[in-house]
């Protein structure tokens, strides 16, 4: 028999937690480097070349940095619903409507561009709230589960777009036959940079504004307690159903303004398309469920894996399969995952084992 | 030779440590065959632990066990029970969405590896024939009640064989006819020459159903007497290493009133009418029981008053301010406190801390917080006094309530409660599955509350408790109010009648 067991810590802290996720990565990647080995490749020199395609130039840095404002929008939107116990699996969709509405007036109408960027941002945020409000009401009012609602919703989105794209605001103009027109006003870049817009600033600001709230707002404990306990949320008087539906609405509302920064920050994404979203959605739920719902841990996880998905298209070039980076991807993951549920457990010896199991029991 | 043969587990000098505590300190412990043999003492006596190395689930640092002789050694659940101990745990082991007859296989060698359902049920039947308990096979076992659960988990520990049958504080789950009833099904066990170990702090049970009682207390054995002439006030005494008072100061001269019911009528959570009528007032510095079996309205009356249920008709005010349908929030405002029934559904979030779920009352005041910012140092202060006041025992205020034992847990919601019932204390079963020191204290804040001039209503089905603490006692029966006595008046036999929805002049 084997001497030691695993035994359930009863407190983590989020030291500990974060050390575990990083050997994770790190174990993630050298498992990985291993299976690229024995395919006979050279895991050493594509490592390098990872390296070199981000932080060889400032042009791999950038890539990086406009690749994550998407992702950490709709990693940001999950995360805070997470808190509450609530899946929100709809932030694609949300994301899509917002740049969907964004592009209903940026391409339309004719002010001056700041209004039209304040005008675009107020109108996505709606658009993103208004796509999950038929989930939030249901959940709240009926309890109909939130994951399928949003998730289903994801389509109706997609086929709008592509009915947009398509169709009514298909843009007649030029040779793109599968797009709109772009949009008017597109955001200034941040000073010394060539590719990287505002945009990047507000996902930053919305994380440390959250981490703020949970950390020390009465708002913030009342979602984390109905996060732990609705009945005894309610029992204290705290209003479920209200918070409920507010936290949805504004998860969605966060969604739908990635859709519009990414529709005005972007460089070459200025028009709405059947691709616009990058699976952005799917990336910023990864991101979300490996930060544990911490916001601060978000933005970290969501610049990691941005840069490994950068990296994972510099490869491609390189003429590496996209399935094998597929599969780096999904192992690199999976070791952040066993990470974080390896900190939560110590090694005991087989005899004490038992005793902390006694004393829980 | 022949005592031998009469022993069916016989368990010699068990010590058992969990990293560096001594839990079990040289532990003997034999069980004739054909007798129930109760297992008492408090929480962290080393009851469950020593049941749970006869059942093979811990292994004993020393000690030996022998099962009709011959010593054992367990290196898991299986093997005792294929030597024939088996043990029922307090929290089943069942799994909901199956019928009895699936559940009754799941996991046993004797399962055929292609089976139908017919074969399942009729196996079942069979099972059950052999032992004498009936549970319909074909039902899921979340159609049952918790009392036909345990009967379900009872056969399957016994359809593998077990000749000894452990049963870790059966009756906490149950209501008073369903432990009445499971009391029948453990004679009819014994009379069958099976042994049963009773796990319990309840002395009044322990004492009608066992032959003989071993105590212990703190890891250690106290003593192994036969039941016949013990009384609970030396059983109290042995468990606990101290003589306990159980004496309350009563308060006959009760203040103006405080809680107003009038003609209440409300619907429980499947809709149907669960008080029908209620009229009831409690009083400033007095304590109001309620005495009746489980589920004849309690637990909607304590949840229209604070404001968890609004009632169809009728009202209710509390200090003359019409609470009728008043949301939680403004009944708790007015002084009001609440120990739910179940405080693991609405007293607290066993993921979230101590700390956390020590201010769910107080977050919004200005002690705690300022506007919308929380004052995080007032916080912890706060968490950290509340703890101590209530004598909450925890490694830290950081850690999930959760993880804390369930005497624990209760103490601290029981605290948190008492703080914000300036007027009104609502406590629905207030020491369940508490032991002989925590019921103590629980029920000494209660009456610390009442003296500085609360009103205090107490929900209980357990009939000694009621008339322990309070000052006035209401029968209620099929959600109404059956009679009100006061303390002079108060007749066990009558109450007990009222119980039963018998002997009653519906009060009005």
């Amino acid at each position: 028999m084997i001497p030691f067991r695993f035994a359930r810590r009863l407190e983590v802290d989020s030291r500990r937690s974060n050390t575990y996720r990083i050997l994770g990565a790190i174990a993630g990647l050298i498992l990985a480097g291993l299976l690229l080995l024995i395919t006979s490749r050279n895991p050493f020199r594509l490592f390098g070349q990872s390296m070199e395609a981000i932080f060889g130039s400032q042009r791999g840095i950038e890539g990086v940095l406009v690749q994550s404002i998407p992702i950490l929008m709709c990693a940001i939107g999950v995360a805070l619903s997470l808190r509450m116990k609530i899946w929100n699996i709809g932030s694609d969709g949300q994301f899509l409507m917002g740049a969907f509405a964004a592009v209903g007036i940026g391409t339309k109408l004719d002010i001056p561009h700041w209004l039209l960027i304040i005008l675009m941002a107020l109108i996505a945020a709606a658009a993103g709230a208004l796509w999950i409000l038929v989930p939030a009401l249901a959940r709240a009012y009926w309890g109909v589960n939130e994951i399928i609602t949003t998730l289903l919703l994801n389509f109706v989105a997609l086929q709008l777009v592509l009915w947009a794209s398509l169709g009514f605001w298909r843009d007649r103009e030029t040779q793109v036959t599968q797009s709109t027109e772009s949009v008017k006003a597109v955001l200034p870049r941040l000073p010394g940079l060539d590719s990287v817009s505002i945009a990047f600033i507000v996902p930053i600001v919305l994380a440390v504004v959250l981490f703020l709230v949970f950390r020390s707002t009465r708002l913030g404990y009342e979602i984390d307690m109905i996060g732990g306990n609705a009945n005894a949320a309610s029992f204290a008087g705290i209003n479920v159903r209200r918070r409920i539906v507010g936290v949805m609405l504004v998860t969605g509302a966060i969604a739908g303004l990635g859709g519009m920064l990414q529709l005005t920050g972007a460089p070459g994404a200025q028009a709405l398309s059947g691709g616009f979203s990058n699976k952005f959605g799917l990336s910023g739920f990864i991101v979300a469920a490996l930060a544990g719902a911490s916001f601060i841990g978000v933005v970290v996880a969501g610049l990691f894996i941005s840069a490994m998905f950068y990296a994972g298209i510099a490869l491609q070039t390189k003429g590496l399969s996209v399935y094998i980076i597929f599969g780096i991807y999904g192992v690199v993951l999976s070791g952040i995952a066993v990470g974080e549920m390896l900190a939560r457990f110590r090694m005991v010896r087989r005899s004490e084992a038992t005793s902390t199991q006694g004393a829980a029991a | 030779m022949g005592e031998t043969t009469n022993l069916a587990v016989e368990a010699k000098g068990i010590s058992k440590s969990f990293g560096g505590a001594l839990a079990l300190d040289n532990v003997s412990l034999d069980l004739r065959k054909g007798e129930v043999h109760a297992l008492l003492g408090e929480n962290g006596a080393g009851k469950s632990t020593l049941s749970n190395v006869l059942a093979g689930l811990y292994r004993a640092d020393s000690g030996t066990v022998l099962v009709d002789g011959e010593e054992r050694e367990f290196h898991s659940p299986s093997q005792a029970i294929a030597a024939g101990i088996g043990m029922v745990h307090q929290h089943f082991r069942l799994v909901l969405p199956m019928t009895v007859a699936e559940n009754l296989h799941l996991g046993s060698p004797d399962t055929p590896a292609v089976v139908s359902q017919k074969k399942l049920v009729a196996s079942a039947r069979r099972i059950m024939d052999e032992i004498g308990l009936e549970v319909d096979p074909t039902a899921k076992v979340w159609q049952l009640s918790v009392g036909e659960q345990q009967r379900v988990e009872i056969l399957r520990v016994l359809a593998r064989g077990a000749r000894v049958l452990i049963l870790d504080e059966p009756t906490a789950v149950l209501t008073a006819q369903e432990a009445k009833e499971l009391f029948a099904v453990i004679r009819q066990l014994v009379a069958g020459g099976r042994t049963v170990v009773f796990i319990s702090h309840k002395l009044n049970e322990v004492i009608e159903i066992s032959d003989r009682i071993t105590v212990l207390r703190g890891g250690k054995h106290v003593i192994t007497r036969d039941t016949a002439g013990a009384t609970p006030r030396e059983l109290a005494r042995l468990m606990t290493g101290e003589e306990l008072e159980n004496k309350v100061e009563h308060n006959t001269s009760a203040g103006a009133p405080v809680l107003a019911l009038s003609e209440v009528v409300a619907r429980n959570h499947r809709g149907i009418v669960a008080l029908h009528g209620v009229n009831l007032t409690v009083n400033a510095g007095e304590i109001l029981g309620i005495a009746g079996v489980s589920g004849n309205g309690q637990t909607e009356l304590a949840e229209v008053i604070t404001g968890l249920r609004h009632p169809q008709s009728g009202s209710i005010s509390i200090n003359g301010t019409d609470v009728t349908r008043g949301s939680t929030r403004q009944i708790a405002a007015l002084g009001v406190g609440h120990i739910p029934e179940d405080r693991l559904v609405f007293g607290m979030a066993g993921s979230a801390s101590v700390r956390d779920n020590a201010i769910l009352r107080h977050y919004r005041t200005t002690e705690l917080s300022s506007g919308l910012r929380l004052r995080r140092s007032a916080i912890i202060d706060f968490a950290k006094r509340l703890v101590a006041a209530g004598r909450v025992q925890t490694r830290s205020i950081n850690m999930p309530a959760g993880q804390m034992s369930g005497g624990n847990q209760q103490r601290l919601v029981a605290r948190r409660e008492s703080m914000i019932a300036d007027r009104l204390l609502v406590a629905a079963h207030p020491t369940r599955g508490l032991d002989v020191l925590a019921t103590k204290e629980v029920q000494s804040a209660i009456v610390e509350r009442r003296d500085t001039g609360c009103a205090v209503l107490m929900i209980s089905d357990d009939l000694d408790e009621v008339m322990l603490m309070s000052d006035r006692i209401a029968v209620m029966y099929e959600g109404q109010i059956m009679g009100v006595f006061n303390r002079s008046e108060f007749d066990r036999e009558r109450i007990g009648l009222m119980m039963g929805g018998q002997g009653a002049e519906v009060h009005q």
